[in-house]
């Protein structure tokens, strides 16, 4: 099979950086890949090796199979959008739209109805002789997505284009993304720090960190089974706490290093007495009575509400959050009885920090 | 009167002060010179009645006489040649510095930075260093001219008629392209990278990208640069007074110096001021476009 974008044990380096380390990562035609990770992590540095923009040290790259590594940017047929948009301040936003098909020649009549076409699509028929300036944050986004639409390129390559866009605005132009790279059949690599974004937009998702990836795949594989510690801390909000534990009893079971030491069944089979980082997410702890027998006692230290949930947040050393639904009716000082469903409690090595769940499956 | 001086000791009213202490200084010494310079080109103002304030009125007198002069037509020309020279040949060499040290390789700061020193000596000095480099027997100019067999004999750069106005131009280019070259290179800086980057994938090549990005982001810059250029030019006096003293014949002498040579030569107070009235007129328009460049830079 060809992939679209294909990378190779891509590394780059700086100098002394070493900012990829052993990328691979190969994305079919169609898809939606979003590379997330913090700050730092080369995932704006990957996505500008694939636009050219940045030469690679080594590996291979390949465009709907064809070897880019030697091509300047131009002639890789990708359309990139920036997140301060890069329009065209001296040009109206016909030209802005245009300018790819004049440098190619296209016909004057040619690009206008191009230009009619694509403000259509994009919703911006009215503003078409206006400057980039004249222009909301929201329009100028759009301006740039019509910018990388009319080329009708090989792939789309996204920088964080959304994080310069309110929060109503932004969670709005995520769907609509999404929705016109399905009605155009395009291939698209997203950059983003926000894991939510990269949850909801995506076909796949990449993990990285430090130049290398973590792990890659679904939403929902990434969410379910974490690969490591940073991953499953990473992704879901608020993040997964993380209790020191060891494995006790049969090995189905923790001792966990909060007050009373309180066991914890799990579906993981472990060697009983092996020092464990016990994961659980925040929405897998289920409120209950304190009395009950299975509940881990928790005193809880603050109350946040949303309004559509809750978040408490318990007393001592490791701090938990759990999440409830709806307005709680708990308060500070009040003592909680937290239950888990024993196959989502999730098991990593201390010192890697990898899921003893892939080990034991 | 105590109202005043709650109002200064408040600070209400200090940008008022601020504002006036400006523009007196202004209107003392440049608005009221530039009025009395008007009036002075309608009077006859000679050594004698140079010491009173009002002298006997002339009409236009003095304006008939400069347009009536034979050197009035050469004086003219070579004004055009040496302003568009100047500022046609700074502006290329100086673009052409800035893009090539916006190429941002190792020490180019630094190196940029040395080429300010020309731009920072007194125009004297660089019309001495240039009387050197120009002179006909030893100059280095005429040495390298011969070594590239380009000349057989040397040429007498400032004694020449044909070239005298030359020698001043070309010192005069190599005085102004520094200034030329850091106001472009401001502009240049000022051209986010991501337009390039845009510019780039959306399949333009380094001229294309010059061309439809560079150029049209720096028309501002350029209106101003150029508007500049020429006021200065029009203000070169020492080059002038340092290579050729406007001679031989004539054959260098530009507005700017004609008027200097009538006023403190000839004594002819009147005619000389007429030559500064019109040249202010043309100065008044290259300051209209400056201004409204600076105006549009700022809209962009």
């Amino acid at each position: 099979m060809t992939y679209q974008i294909e990378l190779d044990r891509v590394e780059k380096h700086y100098g002394r950086f070493h900012a990829l380390k052993e990328i691979s990562l190969a994305i079919p035609k169609g898809q939606f890949v979003a590379l997330v990770g913090p700050s730092g992590c080369g995932k704006s540095t990957l996505l500008r090796s694939i636009a050219g923009l940045e030469r690679i040290t080594s590996g291979t790259l390949r465009i709907a199979g064809e070897p880019v590594d030697d091509l300047p940017p131009r002639k890789r047929d990708l359309a990139m959008v920036f997140q301060s948009y890069a329009l065209y301040p001296h040009m109206s936003v016909r030209d802005n739209l245009t300018y790819a098909l004049r440098l190619k020649g296209v016909s004057r009549a040619e690009r206008a109805r191009r230009a009619e076409e694509v403000a259509a699509v994009i919703g911006l028929e009215t503003l078409l002789d206006r400057r980039p300036r004249e222009l909301s944050g929201g329009q100028r986004q759009r301006v740039a997505m019509g910018r990388a639409i009319i080329r009708q390129p090989r792939a789309f390559l996204f920088d964080e284009p959304l994080s310069n866009l309110d929060a109503a605005l932004r969670v709005r132009m995520r769907k609509e993304v999404r929705a016109l790279h399905d009605r155009i059949g395009a291939t698209s690599v997203y950059v983003t720090h926000d894991q939510i974004e990269a949850m909801t937009m995506a076909d796949h998702v990449v993990v990285l960190q430090a130049g290398r990836i973590e792990q890659q795949g679904t939403p929902v594989a990434l969410y379910d089974r974490p690969a490591n510690r940073f991953v499953a801390g990473f992704i879901g909000s608020p993040a997964m706490n993380f209790i020191p534990g060891v494995i006790a009893g049969d090995g189905r079971a923790v001792r966990l290093a909060l007050p009373g030491n309180p066991m914890l069944e799990t579906t993981i089979a472990g060697t009983p007495g092996l020092q464990v980082e016990v994961g659980i997410r925040p929405e897998h702890m289920v409120l209950g009575s304190p009395d009950a027998p299975d509940a881990l006692p928790l005193v809880v230290n603050a109350v946040e509400t949303t309004g559509a949930a809750s978040y408490l947040f318990t007393e001592g050393e490791p701090e938990l959050i759990v999440t409830t639904e709806g307005t709680a009716t708990i308060r500070a000082g009040d003592t909680i009885g937290v239950s888990v469903d024993p196959a989502r409690v999730h098991l990593f090595e201390p010192e890697t920090g990898a899921s003893l769940r892939s080990a034991s499956l | 009167m105590t109202r005043i001086l709650r109002s200064l000791r408040d600070g209400i009213g200090f940008d008022v002060l601020l504002v006036i202490i400006a523009l007196s200084y202004l209107l003392v010494f440049a608005g009221l010179p530039l009025i009395y310079n008007v009036i002075i080109s309608f009077q006859t103002v000679d050594v004698f009645s140079l010491g009173t304030l009002w002298h006997p009125n002339a009409g236009f007198d003095n304006y008939r006489a400069i347009f009536d002069d034979p050197l009035a037509g050469r004086v003219l020309w070579q004004t055009i040649v040496f302003t568009l020279g100047s500022v046609a040949l700074q502006f290329t060499f100086g673009f052409a510095l800035a893009l090539f040290f916006h190429q941002n390789f190792t020490g180019a700061t630094w190196i940029r930075g040395l080429f300010l020193a020309a731009w920072v000596m007194p125009g004297l000095v660089v019309g001495v260093l240039w009387n050197w480099l120009l002179s006909g027997d030893f100059g280095v100019i005429n040495h390298l001219l011969e070594s590239l067999g380009l000349i057989e004999d040397p040429v007498f750069w400032r004694s020449n008629v044909e070239t005298s106005l030359y020698a001043v131009l070309i010192a005069n280019i190599w005085y102004g392209t520094p200034f030329n070259m850091i106001l472009l290179a401001v502009g240049l800086a000022a051209i986010p990278g991501d337009l390039y980057e845009a510019a780039e994938l959306d399949g333009a090549n380094a001229f294309q990208r010059f061309w439809t990005i560079t150029l049209p982001m720096m028309r501002a810059t350029i209106g101003a640069v150029l508007a500049l250029g020429i006021i200065f030019t029009l203000q070169q006096f020492d080059l002038f007074a340092a290579i050729t003293q406007g001679g031989p014949a004539g054959s260098s002498t530009v507005a700017q110096y004609w008027s200097w040579q009538l006023s403190f030569r000839e004594f002819d107070f009147g005619r000389g001021a007429v030559i500064s009235v019109l040249m202010i007129i043309v100065v008044l328009f290259v300051s209209l476009i400056y201004v409204r460049s600076t105006k549009a830079e700022t809209q962009l």
